[in-house]
């Protein structure tokens, strides 16, 4: 196995040997599903939303992926505070291929978090065929990916102040998810910031995801919009990271 | 061809300099020893050496590889026991060994045997399946040499190898240290114990404040101190008057002091004044009971060379 992949798979066996906190989050979302979706679906009556439940289903996985993306980012920031970076910047990989075995890290715990949940919201709403699930999976990895890319890209911050990182983190966090569609058609949102929403990488990610999905088109940005700006995000801001991986970390200080 | 060589090499944090203008050689297959208390520029040094920093000016060569235009290649072959051991906090020291020696590319049928071989020499084999958090802070200290003497790089860096482990244990280590050293590895040891120092080196190069302050084999360092040895010859009788003017007229004494049955003396070479001062004993009848002879410590080395003690904030 060449050396990408043996340094993907020992990051990817950290989250196995860490799996209670996997299954706590997929039961964690069960209860977010079958709880407040159920409750929020039947509070949500409008003849243009046909099936708010799958609605807030697919918005709840794009959350899901959000939380996986902003994890594997601020893991590569913990890393070099704990001290792990530096030992992985002295193995014998290239600056690059070190990203690569971090996004393909990011793809797995991406599919090992969103995957099962995806099949039980399909299944749950009786629109499971593989072809949807499949293509679901590819537009929402490649959302986590975007999103691993704009924390690590942000993580420059962290080298000078771990408390300012994740101040601005939160914040950045807080309005991605608020000005977006994840729960709320674009069509839907008030005027006055739906705007603001059009800039949010989750807007295009669960508009793009539900579409695949054969959600109403009507109700959702167009496709190959969506599909082009998720994707150039993933590209744009890990090639950013690569960037800063190459330029600006060099491990943590030392005396 | 040296097996590092760095040319004004500095390091600049901000407004602090780490590493000014450092110019430093370790030749091929030695220990060399870099001593020097915290803060002095040595973990900079070796993390420039092994490319996880960057220098600021100057340029760093492994192996004749620059660290800054080849950091992969340098990186093939060299391996660093961190200063702190890294946790990976869910994995089990076996599988951290054995994923190390992958990335290594030791060879698969060969890699478990050295990998369980390593872990009972440094007495790790009974945690094989603990967890790393649940490893005391010697045997993590421990698990960070071990996956060094696992890959068998052409360059090993040791930093601080024995910080955290017990007496019994840093024993062990050093040994392994040498071991690797006798069968073909250049090392790099940074510490600021004098023992250990003292244990390993072929050479020792002293840091301070991010400059080589002098760098030569230990005993060559202690002779180079004025007075360095410390003599006290006892005798059976009050030291005479006499014996005390042929003991001046020996040379290579710095400073002596009679008192009473004893004789305290300042040599610079203890090995060759001593056997000067029996003969002079002997010919004037004085019947020697004891000689003491204390060799100044690495520690006193660096006081000389740096008006500092090891032990003193930088």
């Amino acid at each position: 196995m060449n050396r990408v992949l043996t340094l993907a798979s020992f990051n990817v066996s950290q989250i196995v040997a860490e799996r209670a906190g996997l299954f706590l989050s997929w039961a964690l979302f069960a209860l977010q599903f079958g709880i407040f979706g159920s409750l929020m679906s039947h509070l949500v009556q409008s003849s243009k939303v046909q099936d708010y439940f799958f609605f807030y289903g697919v918005g709840l996985m794009v959350i899901t992926v959000f939380d996986t993306g902003s994890f594997v980012g601020r893991r590569f920031v913990e890393r070099a505070h704990e001290g792990e970076l530096p030992y992985y910047l002295s193995l014998p990989i290239s600056r690059r291929g070190f990203l690569e075995s971090q996004a393909i890290y990011g793809v797995v715990a991406t599919l090992l978090r969103a995957g099962p949940p995806l099949i039980g919201v399909l299944a749950f709403t009786g629109r499971l065929n593989l072809l949807g699930a499949f293509f679901a999976l590819i537009s929402l990895t490649t959302l986590g990916l975007g999103i691993s890319g704009i924390m690590i890209s942000f993580s420059f911050i962290a080298f000078k102040s771990i408390d300012i990182y994740n101040a601005i983190i939160a914040g950045l966090s807080a309005l991605l998810v608020r000005f977006s569609t994840v729960f709320y058609p674009l069509s839907f949102i008030p005027s006055f910031y739906s705007p603001i929403a059009v800039f949010s990488p989750l807007t295009y990610g669960s508009d793009l995801t539900r579409w695949v999905l054969g959600f109403d088109p009507n109700l959702l940005l167009n496709p190959i919009l969506a599909a082009v700006v998720v994707t150039a995000i993933a590209l744009g801001t890990l090639s950013l990271s690569a960037g800063i991986v190459d330029k600006i970390i060099e491990g943590v200080k030392a005396a | 061809m040296f097996a590092v060589e760095t040319l004004s090499l500095s390091k600049r944090y901000g407004k602090t300099d780490a590493l000014r203008e450092l110019n430093f050689t370790v030749d091929e297959g030695e220990i060399m020893v870099i001593l020097g208390p915290n803060g002095s520029g040595k973990t900079t040094l070796l993390m420039t050496l092994c490319t996880i920093l960057k220098p600021t000016s100057g340029t760093a060569k492994v192996m004749g590889i620059d660290v800054v235009k080849d950091g992969t290649k340098v990186r093939e072959v060299m391996g660093i026991a961190f200063q702190e051991a890294r946790g990976f906090w869910r994995h089990k020291p076996s599988s951290i060994l054995k994923f190390h020696a992958s990335m290594f590319d030791i060879d698969p049928v060969k890699r478990q045997n050295l990998i369980e071989q390593t872990m009972k020499e440094l007495e790790l084999w009974e945690s094989r399946d603990k967890l790393f958090m649940h490893l005391s802070g010697g045997q993590a200290k421990r698990l960070e040499t071990a996956k060094v003497l696992v890959q068998r790089p052409k360059l090993a860096i040791f930093d601080e190898p024995t910080s955290q482990v017990d007496l019994r244990g840093k024993r062990k280590i050093w040994d392994k240290i040498r071991e690797l050293r006798d069968q073909g590895s250049t090392v790099i040891v940074a510490t600021n114990e004098v023992r250990e120092a003292e244990y390993l080196a072929d050479r020792v190069t002293i840091l301070h404040k991010g400059t080589l302050v002098v760098r030569d084999s230990i005993p060559k360092l202690k002779d180079a101190i004025a007075g360095g040895d410390v003599v006290e010859v006892g005798f059976e009788d009050p030291v005479a008057d006499k014996l005390v003017e042929d003991l001046k007229n020996l040379g290579g004494i710095l400073t002596m002091s009679p008192e009473g049955n004893q004789l305290r003396a300042n040599v610079s070479k203890a090995e060759d004044w001593v056997p000067r001062m029996t003969s002079a004993s002997y010919n004037v009848g004085a019947k020697i009971s004891t000689i003491k002879i204390t060799e100044p410590s690495l520690d006193d080395v660096f006081l000389h060379f740096t008006g500092k003690s090891l032990e003193e904030n930088p």
